[in-house]
């Protein structure tokens, strides 16, 4: 049957794609643009071709960015996705009272960002900050550090800031996504003698893996968008040892007022994403290939 | 991750909003209207006003002058737009002058955003209206020569301020009996005194950069002199010279000297004054701004000032001061001048002067001067006013972009990552 109002799809997608295209697409665009240029945010700009493309090859402090950046999701696979996996096998085994220990791990995702951030700013103060107070006081002097001045520290402490955040939110997700999982295959292991750790090792995980998967990305493309947690903090320091790609920008473009360069990163930025976006699917697709194949 | 992505999409938003719109009105400042400068005849409209945001108590009064303002002028609505600090003095500025609705009046340092600012069209030219109109006998004469370009006045002074002296607990060095620092080897002297009695020498936070930044600028221009400090600021000379070396070594030295806590650049300023208040530190470098936190924070710290000592063999004034004055400027562009200049006489008469003052801020009006200041802000405002060089801190007086590598530079130092040598090679690389 043929439509007789063939426009009338269109109507419906129009005031989204209309949100799309100026909020989305034209900035997009826009930035594209200005990365060419050699523009200070205001006044007249002047086309450079690709000068900030080429001079970004050689700065420094833009590759020493994404070197932190990828150290960062390394860490944070750990301190989040592995830990909030972890914490999820514990709640799944022992149920009784871990409604209590569920609502403690995931209260920091409730919190602002900002906040963490200032919080966490006095935990690790040198001069008067409760781990150098804590370490002190345990005759662990030795072991105090300047966490957030230490180039060799700052962006693990920044990590496990991000870690103590986020853990509870993927256990939520992990834990979601065991119960799940029939009771059936957990019985059934269970009298082939299997304990616990077997069962959530080679039943649940397994079971689990697309939530995993979501996980990952979401903690992959999540420290790519970092930003409070790094500015609050360290603003990228010390010497460059927290800078991230996103720390870079805002301080090329509003602090330094150069908007063509910072818009050339910009680019570069998003191309990254999408590159381990792309890369991540055809992992993924590898992966359910060979499944198949076995 | 929820945060993260909302965090970033917001930055991301705002920057985009922020191109769009100064792209979008990058071209509409120029009406008929805008550049005639007719002003005598306006009787309704809106007159805008822009600043960084100067602290609770100072908004309160500027809010008091828009209202007299608005009450005395039937018909004129007066918009007051306080900006993050920051923001402000980096692209918030150049953004909002370049937008659809500029502001009228804005605040802006004297130096060369000054001039920065003339270039670009948006300084109107005050001299009638300090010589013989209604800014007339505001301020004394001496006030005019910071804010003068190209033989204009373009600046209504408002304060001025000392951006950097060392601080000390005196408390602390009558204990330890010891007298303010005023040459380098005293400060040494000093420095392993205070540190040998268990207290922090001098207390900096420099997360930002701009803490330590502006005090030890001030130091390197009294070694290598103002001309070259100046001229390579000003990237006109290059920073790889053994001068630049020098004064880069006598940075290296407080450091090694312990001089300075080890947690420099891990803290905000606001931490490292902290540090001050709380007697861990014996002293503290920053600017003039400190007393009235001082008398908040730490009402029974017993402090004083001395300044920058002298350093050995330097090449600069070794009695020079590092200051900044800071006022308004009326928008070239402005289709309401005069209401402007009304406006800024308003926020300079005696009675907002004395209310200014109440809110901790010293303007420069003469009326000022019978105010009961605090002593220690006095002999401040004295020193500005008897020194016969006035450095510029890199961050209101030099690019900004310049002002961030040499400040990087300064840290780095500070902190033992780079060599006196290292670091000057390696800003003058950046800034080239």
């Amino acid at each position: 049957m043929k439509a007789t109002k063939p426009w009338v799809p269109y109507l419906f997608i129009a005031p989204a794609l209309a949100f799309f295209i100026f909020a989305v697409l034209i900035p997009m665009v826009a930035t594209a643009g200005f990365s060419f240029t050699n523009w200070n945010g205001f006044g007249d700009f002047t086309f450079v071709g690709f000068a900030n493309y080429i001079e970004l090859t050689t700065d420094d402090i833009f590759a020493k960015s994404f070197q932190n950046v990828f150290l960062y999701i390394v860490l944070t696979l750990v301190l989040e996705v592995m830990v909030g996996l972890g914490l999820a096998g514990l709640i799944s085994v022992q149920k009784s009272g871990s409604l209590w220990f569920r609502v403690a791990l995931f209260a920091p995702v409730m919190l602002p960002m900002v906040v963490v951030a200032v919080l966490w700013s006095f935990i690790y103060n040198p001069d008067f900050g409760l781990v150098n107070g804590v370490l002190t006081s345990l005759g662990l002097e030795d072991l105090t550090r300047i966490w957030l001045g230490d180039p060799d520290t700052a962006l693990l402490a920044i990590s496990v800031v991000s870690g103590w955040v986020f853990s509870g939110f993927f256990m939520v997700i992990f834990y979601s996504a065991i119960q799940q999982v029939p009771s059936e295959l957990s019985e059934a292991a269970r009298l082939d003698g299997a304990g616990e750790w077997r069962i959530f090792w080679s039943v649940k995980i397994p079971f689990i893996r697309n939530a995993i998967e979501v996980g990952v990305l979401l903690c992959v493309t999540g420290a790519f968008q970092g930003f409070d947690l790094f500015f609050v903090l360290t603003n990228g320091g010390p010497f460059n040892a927290t800078e991230i790609p996103t720390t870079l920008l805002v301080r090329t473009v509003f602090r330094n007022a150069d908007v063509g360069y910072g818009s050339a990163m910009a680019v570069v930025l998003t191309v990254v994403i999408l590159l381990v976006g792309w890369m991540f699917i055809r992992i993924r697709k590898w992966s359910e290939k060979k499944e198949l194949r076995a | 991750m929820i945060t993260k992505k909302r965090s970033a999409f917001i930055a991301l938003a705002a920057a985009s909003t922020l191109l769009l719109g100064a792209c979008a009105t990058s071209s509409e400042t120029t009406t008929d209207e805008a550049t005639s400068g007719s002003t005598e005849n306006l009787t309704e409209g809106t007159l805008r006003v822009a600043m960084g945001s100067p602290g609770e108590a100072q908004i309160a009064v500027w809010d008091q002058v828009a209202a007299q303002f608005e009450a005395d002028n039937a018909g004129i609505t007066v918009e007051m737009n306080y900006v993050d600090d920051d923001l402000y003095q980096t692209i918030g500025l150049p953004n909002l002058l370049s937008g659809r609705d500029a502001p009228d009046v804005y605040f802006e340092w004297a130096g060369s955003r000054l001039a920065e600012r003339n270039a670009g069209g948006y300084a109107a030219d005050l001299t009638s209206y300090m010589t013989s109109g209604v800014l007339s006998g505001i301020w004394d004469d001496s006030a005019f020569s910071s804010g003068e370009v190209d033989g204009k006045l373009l600046l209504a002074p408002h304060k001025a301020d000392v951006t950097n002296v060392i601080w000390y607990n005196v408390d602390i060095f009558n204990e330890l009996g010891i007298t303010p620092p005023t040459s380098w080897e005293d400060l040494m002297e000093t420095c392993q005194a205070v540190s040998a009695a268990g207290y922090i020498p001098m207390a900096s936070g420099n997360k930002d950069f701009w803490a330590a930044g502006n005090w030890l600028g001030h130091l390197t221009s009294r070694v290598v002199g103002e001309d070259v400090y100046d001229s390579a600021l000003a990237q006109r000379t290059s920073f790889d010279t053994p001068e630049w070396v020098e004064a880069f070594g006598f940075i290296k030295e407080l450091a090694d000297n312990n001089c300075v806590n080890e947690s420099v650049n891990a803290i905000a300023d606001n931490e490292g004054a902290q540090l001050f208040f709380q007697g861990e530190a014996a002293m503290h470098p920053i600017g003039s701004w400190l007393v009235s936190w001082a008398i908040g924070e730490a009402p029974d710290l017993n402090f004083d000032f001395v300044n920058l000592p002298a350093m050995p063999g330097g090449a600069g004034d070794q009695g020079s001061v590092i200051g900044v004055v800071t006022g308004y400027v009326i928008n070239d562009m402005s289709p309401m001048k005069d209401k402007a200049a009304a406006f800024l006489a308003m926020a300079n008469n005696a009675e907002f002067v004395n209310k200014f003052i109440e809110a901790e801020a010293i303007p420069l009006a003469l009326s000022a001067a019978d105010a009961e200041l605090d002593e220690r802000t006095a002999r401040l405002n004295t020193m500005l006013a008897g020194s016969d060089n006035i450095v510029g801190p890199p961050d209101t007086d030099y690019d900004l972009e310049v002002a961030d590598y040499f400040y990087r530079a300064v840290a780095a130092v500070l902190g033992g990552v780079s060599t006196p040598e290292e670091a000057a090679a390696d800003l003058a690389a950046q800034v080239e």
